[in-house]
């Protein structure tokens, strides 16, 4: 199973959102890195085929998705980052709804969406209406209706926005667990979620892909690109005028300060055991 | 101060506001033109008409708003003349307007003044009689004291009658006088602005509960102004508005009476003059009660306002709060208007919130209620209860708001409304995609309250008109008509020779009689009774004779177009479908446009607003399957109008009229002479419902396509309303006859095959319209 995407580049007027990216994706989890406006949800919509593309191609196993047309989205699954639902609904409804639209067999569909509530932790407060859930609950339906007809290419745009840190375990460790025979397509900002279950991590910046590559690599590539040191309050302004600043924190009574990039200062001491992927996402898409 | 500005800055709530002001101004305005400005503005029975194939006299009327003018010049005549004297006058000039319009004499002044001086006349017996009126209250007591069954004064009924007595004696000697009172019995008629003043106080009480819906209820609460001063602040709120709703409300109603019957000239004179106020035993003036009713509207306004915001507030969720709210109110205004006066249960009726919206009630009519045996008196309890129970409540409503906390309620209704939801979702699991789209538009879009609506309304319209009939050969002829009706063969014409030759008999018969008469055979009344009946044929012979002309001229047509001839009863035909009934057709096609677009217009904005559409997109059937289920939808809501309006204007044929020509070609109607395709008269109905089902259907892809391009409903209701009904309200309401190809109104009533004539521009601009709409449906859902 192969995602290809050849050439993909998408304008809005005079501004380019995503300028010809190339990259295939095989089965496994793929988290993506960006600031906003790097083009992660320009090329998930894409991906969706939620926009229109202005050049290139995707392909699934080798045939242009616009051809396999809904055979495609058969075997989609789509987390918006937008929290969108009719709140007048209940979340049970919602997702017989969605398996519908999925063209899930009804038997098939109860099953799913018994488990996948009972996942998402939403089987107590299945038959309340959407409007009166909490952000993170919107949130692990809207995941809970990606997952619905088992899906082999499944995006997610910030799945875990908005969740408590339990429940944040509870479903990077569900989307971890269906790596297997899938591809899936993880956007976040919070990036210990894409640390421990990415497989390989797609960093973007300015509509263009600077870089894929396990995390454990990324990190690798950064070793002698962080530096921690003291500096006073003054000494902190000058730092963040001049080098890539990551955390600020107290050590011994002092303000000490972690910097990131190819020219650091010359004093401070390297901390090559304590890299994380911040300092990759620094190091990479830092301005 | 910024609380108001709070609540009044929002949008919709000023929209809303302001929607209720006009349509209190418009609706007073039209129910004063319904009720004729209080005239009865039928002359006497004239000429007849048939209607449901039964006779009833016509009548003439006469232009109500002239008449009024008439009325306010016989005001003026009369001037400061004695009651006695004025009732004399006017009686001598009814009996000769009377005679004048029995004859056919009277001119369309004499007919206004009619109307004008048949008011009079009521007004001054209510004055000359209400003295007499008053001595019988007294002479009741007097009486039922003394020597009736009911004299036991420690009964009920004792109490009552001496109560009664005792309260209207201060009345003794009032003098009242004749004047335009129309102003004072409008206002106190016209109910809805009752009801408006409610709303807006309803408006206000929901927008107290906007913190709580938009989550802000925890941080309110905790600001230091959150609690004590904001309930005080959101009280003195609810007074002012009370006072600039009932000025507004009322205030309107009082300058739109006044300009229309005729100024404030009277409002010095005592009370009981206008006979609406006649039952209210108190020594006031016109304009002191007007003062006192305004004051004690908006105190009762206040309580209103108030106790709407405690029911509100009451409940922590506010979906629920509504809900129980509503239930309240509804069991309410079943007690007030559904409990019968006599019950032993009518505490309950009078005591009751609707006592203080419908306020005019108290004043209109007189009435003591049983309690423990003693009567008590509705209006003077009510109003006594008024200041205390606008201080109780306001002291709830501030209770309640600072001691309720945003987090602490255990919420019961939300775990009824669960469970309610789990058995609605057992059914909702069964649902395919039509049957969600169903469920989306009929039940999270509120479509049932329209539908329901429409039903009310539909079932108000009227869908039969009455055809007149100019003279009594033609009422002959429609009755030779019916009796004739059937295919037109040679024994069609031996069956009218027979008639002929009976009419004939008669004639002869009368000649023979006169003959005889002169020989001295015969009297003078049997002479009189053969002329009467050869007159009577003499009227028949010409009805025949048109029936006549008409059958030979449809066997010729039917030689010519190469169709059966048939005489047919036309009545029915004409009653629903003539020209005559064309401002019927438009009115149902209006009122069917007007709800398929309100149900339809939340069809795809709905998921725009809801933010749903990508997802719905990269799903297998969330493009073409479901702009599939979207024009299904569309067709089965246009089948849904189209059986509840069209569906009554069928019943309304097949109930009110026997028609039996099913078979006989459309051509031999009339109306229908020129319809160019060969066609029983069953195939016609059954094209022109289908093609009102498709017209609406096309009005419903339509909507579909103007509703893919709104991101939210309301804007969608607005630019559908827009498109569908501007141009046809503009065209039939308005005479702008350059909107006529766009009102859609036209096609929907499918008006071209009711009249060969109305042309088909508009038909094929829908049809256009609707494949435009169609394109458009499909880039919205296909494309990306």
């Amino acid at each position: 199973m192969r995602l290809e995407l050849r050439g993909l580049t998408k304008t809005y007027g005079g501004l380019t959102a995503l300028d010809h990216v190339n990259i295939t994706f095989t089965e496994g989890i793929y988290g993506i890195l960006g600031a906003n406006g790097a083009g992660k949800s320009t090329m998930m919509n894409l991906l969706t085929d939620n926009i229109p593309r202005t050049e290139g191609q995707i392909l699934f196993d080798g045939v242009d998705i616009l051809r396999w047309g809904k055979d495609f989205r058969r075997v989609l699954g789509y987390m918006p980052q937008q929290q969108g639902y009719y709140e007048h609904m209940t979340a049970q409804t919602f997702l017989y709804y969605m398996a519908d639209l999925k063209a899930i067999p009804k038997k098939r569909a109860e099953r799913q969406i018994d488990r996948l509530l009972a996942v998402t932790g939403l089987s107590d407060v299945r038959h309340k209406k959407l409007g009166g859930y909490s952000g993170g609950m919107k949130q692990r339906v809207l995941l809970a209706q990606a997952l619905l007809g088992n899906p082999r290419v499944v995006i997610l745009d910030e799945p875990t926005a908005g969740l408590d840190p339990r429940e944040r375990i509870r479903i990077r460790n569900f989307i971890s667990s269906l790596s297997r025979g899938r591809i899936i397509l993880l956007a976040t900002h919070i990036v210990s979620d894409i640390e421990s279950i990415s497989d390989r991590i797609l960093m973007m910046k300015k509509g263009r892909v600077v870089g894929v590559d396990t995390p454990a690599n990324l990190i690798d590539s950064v070793a002698d690109k962080v530096k921690e040191l003291p500096c006073g309050s003054v000494g902190l302004e000058r730092m963040q005028r001049w080098y890539r600043v990551g955390n600020v924190f107290q050590r011994n009574g002092e303000t000490w300060v972690r910097v990131v990039g190819d020219q650091l200062p010359v004093e401070g001491e390297y901390v090559p055991d304590h890299l994380t992927l911040e300092d990759v996402y620094l190091y990479y898409l830092g301005e | 101060m910024r609380e108001l500005g709070r609540i009044v800055r929002n949008r919709r709530f000023a929209l809303a506001l302001a929607l209720i002001l006009l349509a209190n101004g418009v609706l007073f305005v039209r129910e004063q033109r319904d009720r004729d400005y209080g005239l009865d503005c039928e002359l006497p029975a004239g000429s007849y008409v048939v209607f449901d194939g039964s006779f009833e006299p016509a009548r003439e009327t006469v232009d109500p708003a002239a008449a009024y003018g008439r009325y306010l010049d016989w005001l003026d005549r009369l001037g400061d003349m004695p009651l006695a004297e004025a009732a004399a006058l006017l009686a001598e000039e009814r009996e000769a307007l009377t005679r004048k319009i029995g004859g056919d004499a009277a001119t369309d002044s004499e007919k206004l003044d009619y109307a004008a001086v048949g008011r009079l006349l009521d007004q001054t017996d209510y004055l000359t009689g209400y003295g007499g009126w008053l001595d019988g209250v007294r002479k009741s007591r007097d009486d039922l004291l003394t020597f009736s069954i009911f004299n036991d004064p420690d009964s009920f009924s004792g109490r009552n009658i001496i109560k009664t007595a005792e309260e209207f004696e201060k009345l003794e000697g009032v003098e009242l006088t004749l004047g335009a009172d129309g102003a004072v019995e409008a206002v106190l008629s016209f109910r809805l602005t009752d009801y408006f003043l409610a709303a807006v106080l309803l408006l206000f009480a929901l927008s107290f509960l906007e913190e709580r819906k938009a989550g802000l209820w925890s941080v309110v609460h905790a600001a230091p102004d959150g609690r004590l001063q904001l309930a005080v602040r959101r009280a003195a709120i609810l007074l002012g508005v009370s006072a600039g709703g009932v000025a507004l409300l009322y205030g309107t109603d009082l300058a739109i009476g006044f300009s229309l019957y005729g100024g404030a000239d009277g409002l010095g004179r005592a009370a009981q003059s206008a006979e609406v106020l006649g039952r209210l035993p108190e020594l006031w003036t016109v304009g002191g009660f007007l003062g006192r009713f305004l004051l004690l509207r908006t105190a009762a306004a206040f309580f209103t306002g108030l106790l709407l915001w405690l029911l509100l507030a009451a409940v922590d969720n506010v979906k629920y709060a509504v809900v129980a709210a509503a239930g309240v109110l509804a069991a309410e205004y079943g007690l007030y208007t559904f409990l019968p006066v006599q019950s032993s249960f009518n505490v309950l009726k009078y005591f009751n919130l609707f006592t203080y919206v419908s306020l005019s009630d108290l004043y209109t009519n007189y009435l003591n209620i049983d309690l423990l045996g003693f009567p008590l008196g509705i209006r003077s309890i009510s109003q006594l209860a008024l200041i205390p129970l606008c201080l109780a409540s306001a002291a709830a409503c501030i209770f309640v708001q600072c001691r309720k906390k945003p987090a602490a309620g255990r919420d019961r209704l939300g775990r009824a409304a669960y469970r309610i939801n789990r058995a609605a979702d057992r059914l909702l699991r069964r649902l395919r995609l039509l049957g969600m789209e169903l469920y989306k538009t009929l039940w999270l879009q509120k479509g049932v309250v329209i539908a329901a609506l429409l039903v009310y309304t539909a079932a108000g319209l009227t869908y039969v008109v009455k055809i007149p009939v100019a003279s009594a050969e033609e009422q002959t002829a429609r009755e030779y008509t019916a009796r004739f009706a059937g295919e037109i063969t040679d024994g069609t014409f031996a069956r009218m020779d027979g008639e002929e030759a009976e009419l004939d008999a008669k004639t002869a018969a009368y000649e023979e009689a006169k003959a005889a008469y002169e020989r001295g055979e015969t009297d003078l009344s049997s002479l009189d009774g053969c002329a009467r009946e050869a007159s009577a044929a003499e009227t028949r012979r010409k009805g025949l004779a048109a029936v006549r002309a008409r059958a030979e001229e449809l066997r010729t047509l039917g030689a010519e177009k190469s169709f059966t001839p048939w005489l047919i009863d036309e009545i029915p035909f004409e009653s629903v479908y003539g020209s005559q009934a064309e401002g019927n057709q438009l009115r149902a096609a209006a009122a069917a446009v007007l709800a398929l677009t309100l149900l339809l217009a939340g069809g795809a904005a709905y998921e725009r607003q809801s933010g749903v559409v990508l997802l719905l997109r990269s799903t297998a059937r969330g493009r073409g399957a479901l702009l599939l289920r979207k024009l299904l939808l569309a067709a089965a809501m246009a089948g849904l109008v189209w059986a509840v309006v069209y569906g009554m204007e069928l019943y309304a044929l097949l109930t009110g009229f026997s028609v039996s020509a099913w078979r006989a070609p459309v051509q031999n109607l009339s109306m229908l002479a020129g319809f160019p395709a060969p066609c029983s008269v069953a195939g016609w109905l059954a094209a022109l419902y289908a093609g009102r089902w498709f017209a609406l259907f096309c009005g419903g892809v339509i909507v579909l396509a103007v509703s893919g391009l709104a991101r939210r409903v309301e804007a969608a209701c607005i630019a559908c309303g827009g498109v569908m009904l501007l141009p046809s309200l503009l065209y039939a309401y308005l005479g702008v006859e350059a909107f006529r190809p766009l009102a859609c109104i036209r096609p929907v009533a499918a008006m071209p095959l009711l009249n060969a004539a109305g042309g088909g521009a508009a038909e094929w601009l829908l049809c256009c319209a609707a494949l435009a709409g169609l394109a458009v449906c499909a880039a919205c859902f296909l494309n990306t």
